[in-house]
């Protein structure tokens, strides 16, 4: 029995070792043909590697002992096998839109290289047993994915990736600050359903550890855009190659939440933060974030950037449903965080796409592109409207649960502000998408399409498209097929 | 008499050096490398067998005064760090200075410096350390004015200024352990009790502090450091990363530990002030480090942080933080040699001292990048490499002390660590991450590389690799450095 556990405990690494050593690998291949071939087999070969973990328990497993009491553990609990899958499936889909959208870029070996090394970054934050582990692989996160960022390798490129690092360094390091604290508190590393406080001791220190929530409230929350650590963000995500700039906006934010899911519901544990001035302090924030994201995407006419504010906001929303601290609000938060994750990740593919063949970037120029390229702009649109939140799509379901969530924790003003602020960002996300939609495909009589065909794609960067837009689409009307694994996260916990 | 051999060789090997004057490099090479390893074995012997025997008098001057020589745990610590360390950067410097000329004066300074640290790390009592410490200064002198032009030698003077009057206010602290103290160090204080007044006592040894803290870049005597980074590389990464250093640590140590005794200082002002200088200090070297362009003085305001955090871990007057000073000492010793080494091969090879002209030298010598951003993620605190484990014991025991210095502590230490990781991840994304129209567009051919030969290559994997091992191993290496300290 001890060997079986030994080689479970083991098999845990080897989701998060081997696309690092694929990377590695991959980027050492200089032939392209080879090249997509290894990417591809490794993203493969990682479903499958993954798929045994689909069927562990949770326990955690040892895996180092550093100096001071710290250790590393991984584990894979309900929350990690969900962002497990969501990240690899959606990472082996923009790795064949990336194949074609790189022909542009320079240096495709070491952009596929730190692709896949991030990808194993991820894997280790979702099977991350204690904080120290996840702060581990956070910080891997952040150095694999500076290269994404500076890829194109101009001086904004560089000031952006610049930025990047030093907020994401400076978030976790407020993150491990407040770690430091907390563990004289806690009664072990290990993240448990329900939090590890030791409540007698918490409880007499009651307001500093509210405090010390905040700073890694506002530290993990900086990978996740939420103001005041946001600004890195709108800056970093565009200036990345499209299938970068997808992922980062897609996959990457949620990883930010995760941090704070664990630290909200498994280190502090629900019921110590429920109705305190920090819960209600991160739930200002958040919906402050989900103002100012869709306000200032309004305005932009880089549509990256547009992109970019909008995920600013629309993570967000995650981050407020998960500190309503209800179940129904946090089914929400994870339903949005699945969906948002697809979505996003399509439009910033059918922008790419775009940009790949039209060298177009602003929003101004989008008229007529629908007459051009159909089916790309109808998977813009069909994901938009998950991002606005109308059925049948999936958005719509998060938005729902979310106000029913906000409803549910009956914080009086704070839950009717919430709700309206949602609306309010609805109505604004439909502002700043819909436009693009309604222009691209009805552009006025005037129209003249002939500048608009730069060059010709191929199948590889719209069956990515279709796929995940007909996910969002398809889970948006059948959610039972993700209701089983969102609700035994959020069993777990209530 | 295995320390004394030990102590002596090397400081003789290095006499005999300019009166032999080797015809050529090579005899040189094997003749240095060979002294140093020699030398090391014998410490390493002397480390192993002698520990905890009686001191062995060297010179009684009267009663009370002797120049004495004894082993004990943190003599093996040091001892340990320095004889491992030594040969490899022989050997390294070997290449280095086929560039620079003079071999043979800085050889003969450089292996006497040998002999004259493992004299410190040897010492019985203050009066003893105070007499190699003050060699160190003027076996060092030298080293760092080796070109001897303008700066050189300014730097040298001001060397020479800072470390006197270190020593001057150390003499102080000296002269008041040896009236009221006991012959030998002794873990837990020296000090005959009662003798006199308290505050008086405490006063000596902040000025005992302040001091040798000179040598350990504690602010304000800190300048010096940054001045010497004119010096030869083989200087600044071992002497000035390493060794003068690391030695100024450990006569602080020898002083708060094992002269002064913890009990005395614990819980007054003089605590308050040694913990406010060092703070002062962690947070002052890294925000400066980033905002120097030149990479040895980046380097050198880095390692004027990194000191810091070891004399934060012995402000804190508990076990633990000693523990995890001596463990951060060490790790601290073999990354920053590393750093030191990679950024003169990079002199050495392609004449650029500076940030920005770096830029896309990373596949030009990977070899020396490699092992650049090994040192630069084990510095930085990413776990699970070496850095992590000591600064996370070092932010434990100084928060454990449960008052706002000891809290402001551990938030230095995080603070401190973020800018460490933006001042060395910016070298490594520029080396490997060029700007378009600075890139190297075409794939560099073997032949094209520039990376040094293998007397400079072969020592940066090797601590490299140590470093990633001892990173792994970090619960060990402060357990064994705990055995060994505490009994």
């Amino acid at each position: 029995m001890l060997t079986t556990k030994i080689m479970y405990g083991n098999w845990l690494v080897m989701p998060i070792l081997y696309p690092i050593l694929g990377g590695l690998i991959a980027s050492r291949v200089h032939t392209l043909r080879v090249r997509r071939l290894v990417v591809s087999t490794i993203l493969i070969l990682q479903m499958l590697i993954v798929l045994p973990v689909l069927f562990y328990d949770g326990t955690p497993y040892v895996f180092l002992e550093l100096g001071g009491g710290i250790r590393l553990v991984l584990m894979a609990d309900h929350l990690g096998r969900l962002f497990s899958v969501l990240i690899c499936a959606i990472w082996f889909a923009v790795a064949f839109f990336a194949y074609e959208y790189m022909n542009h870029e320079g240096h495709r070996e070491r952009f596929f290289g730190f692709y896949l090394m991030t990808l194993g970054a991820l894997m280790g934050i979702c099977f991350a047993g204690n904080l120290v582990t996840l702060y581990m692989f956070y910080e891997l996160m952040t150095l694999c994915s500076v290269p994404l960022v500076l890829h194109i390798g101009t001086r904004k490129a560089f000031d952006a990736a610049w930025r990047y690092l030093a907020f994401s360094v400076a978030g976790a390091g407020l993150g491990l600050l407040g770690l430091f604290i907390l563990q004289g508190y806690c009664t072990t590393d290990l993240f448990t359903a329900g939090g590890v406080l030791n409540l007698a001791l918490a409880g007499e220190d009651r307001q500093f550890l509210l405090a010390v929530f905040l700073v890694m409230a506002v530290g993990f929350g900086c990978k996740a855009g939420m103001f005041p650590l946001h600004a890195w963000l709108p800056i970093a995500h565009p200036v990345a190659p499209a299938p970068a700039s997808a992922v980062l906006s897609g996959l990457i934010t949620k990883m930010g939440v995760l941090a704070l899911i664990r630290v909200v519901y498994y280190l502090y544990g629900w019921e110590f933060l429920l109705g305190s001035w920090a819960q209600k302090t991160v739930l200002i924030l958040s919906l402050i974030t989900v103002l100012m994201g869709s306000t200032l995407a309004l305005r932009e006419d880089t549509l990256k950037k547009r992109l970019a504010y909008s995920t600013v906001s629309q993570v967000s929303y995650v981050i407020f449903g998960l500190m309503l601290l209800n179940p129904a609000a946090l089914e929400g938060a994870l339903f949005q965080a699945v969906f948002h994750a697809i979505a996003k990740n399509a439009l910033f593919m059918a922008t790419g796409a775009i940009i790949y063949k039209t060298h177009l970037t602003q929003v101004s120029q989008m008229r007529g592109v629908g007459r051009v390229y159909g089916i790309t702009m109808w998977c813009f649109a069909l994901a938009s409207l998950s991002l606005v939140g109308i059925p049948p799509t999936g958005g719509f379901l998060s938005k729902w649960m979310l106000a029913q969530g906000a409803l549910d924790a009956d914080l009086g003003w704070l839950s009717y502000g919430g709700i309206a602020i949602l609306m309010i960002s609805a109505l604004l996300t439909a502002g700043y998408l819909l436009p693009i939609v309604t222009n691209a495909f009805f552009p006025g009589k005037d129209f003249d399409s002939s500048n608009l065909v730069k060059q010709q794609d191929t199948w590889l960067m719209w069956i990515t498209l279709i796929f995940l837009v007909a996910a969002v689409v398809l889970l948006g009307m059948f959610p039972n097929w993700l209701s089983p694994s969102i609700d035994a996260v959020v069993g777990d916990l209530f | 008499m295995l320390m004394l051999c030990a102590v002596f060789l090397p400081i003789c090997a290095g006499a005999a050096l300019p009166l032999w004057r080797p015809h050529d490099r090579r005899t040189r090479q094997d003749y240095v490398v060979g002294a140093a390893c020699a030398t090391a074995v014998l410490a390493l012997l002397a480390v192993f067998t002698q520990a905890g025997s009686a001191p062995l008098v060297l010179l009684r001057l009267n009663d009370h005064l002797s120049v004495a020589f004894r082993v004990d745990g943190l003599s093996r610590v040091f001892g340990t760090m320095v004889s491992l360390l030594w040969p490899l950067a022989c050997l390294y410097a070997m290449e280095y200075m086929s560039r620079e000329g003079a071999e043979d004066r800085f050889f003969a300074f450089y292996l006497a410096a040998f002999g004259v640290t493992l004299g410190i790390a040897f010492s019985a009592n203050i009066l003893t350390m105070y007499f190699f410490y003050e060699l160190l200064t003027l076996v060092t002198l030298p080293l760092v004015m080796h070109s001897m032009d303008g700066k050189a030698r300014y730097a040298g003077r001001v060397y020479l200024v800072y470390s006197m009057s270190g020593a001057a206010l150390g003499f102080i602290a000296m002269v008041f352990l040896l009236q009221y103290g006991g012959d030998i160090f002794q873990f837990g204080g020296s000090l005959v009790s009662g003798a006199v007044d308290k505050n008086i006592l405490l006063t000596a040894y902040v000025l005992g502090f302040f001091g040798f803290g000179v040598k350990a870049a504690v602010f304000p005597g800190h300048k010096w450091l940054l001045r010497a980074s004119v010096a030869p590389t083989p200087v600044t990464a071992l002497l000035h990363a390493v060794a003068v250093v690391k030695s100024g640590v450990f006569a602080v140590i020898r002083i708060t530990w094992y002269g002064f005794g913890p009990d005395l200082i614990r819980g007054t002002w003089a605590q308050d002030l040694m913990l406010a200088a060092v703070l002062f200090t962690i947070v002052l070297g890294s925000s400066k480090a980033l905002q120097t362009q030149h990479l040895k003085r980046r380097l050198a305001w880095s390692t004027i942080s990194n000191l810091s955090y070891v004399l934060l871990g012995v402000a804190t007057l508990t076990t633990a933080g000693l523990v995890a000073g001596l463990t951060h000492m060490v790790f601290h010793a073999v990354l920053k040699i590393t750093l030191f080494f990679g950024v003169g091969a990079v002199h050495f090879k392609m004449h650029r001292d500076f940030v920005p002209d770096i830029e896309g030298c990373g596949p030009l010598m990977p070899v020396v990048f490699s092992t650049f951003t090994t040192a630069a993620l084990g510095l930085m605190g990413v776990p699970p490499l070496a850095g992590f484990s000591s600064k996370w014991m070092l932010a434990t025991s100084s928060a454990a002390l449960d008052t706002p210095l000891g809290y402001l502590g551990a938030a230095a230490l995080i603070a401190s660590a973020i800018l460490t990781a933006l001042y060395l991840m910016q070298i490594v994304l520029l080396a490997f991450f060029p700007r378009q129209n600075r890139a190297i567009s075409v794939k560099i051919p073997k032949k094209a590389r520039r990376d040094p030969s293998l007397r400079m290559t072969l020592p940066m994997t090797v601590l490299a690799v140590a470093s990633v091992v001892l990173g792994l191993c970090a619960n060990q290496v402060a357990r064994t450095i705990s055995a060994l300290v505490l009994g």
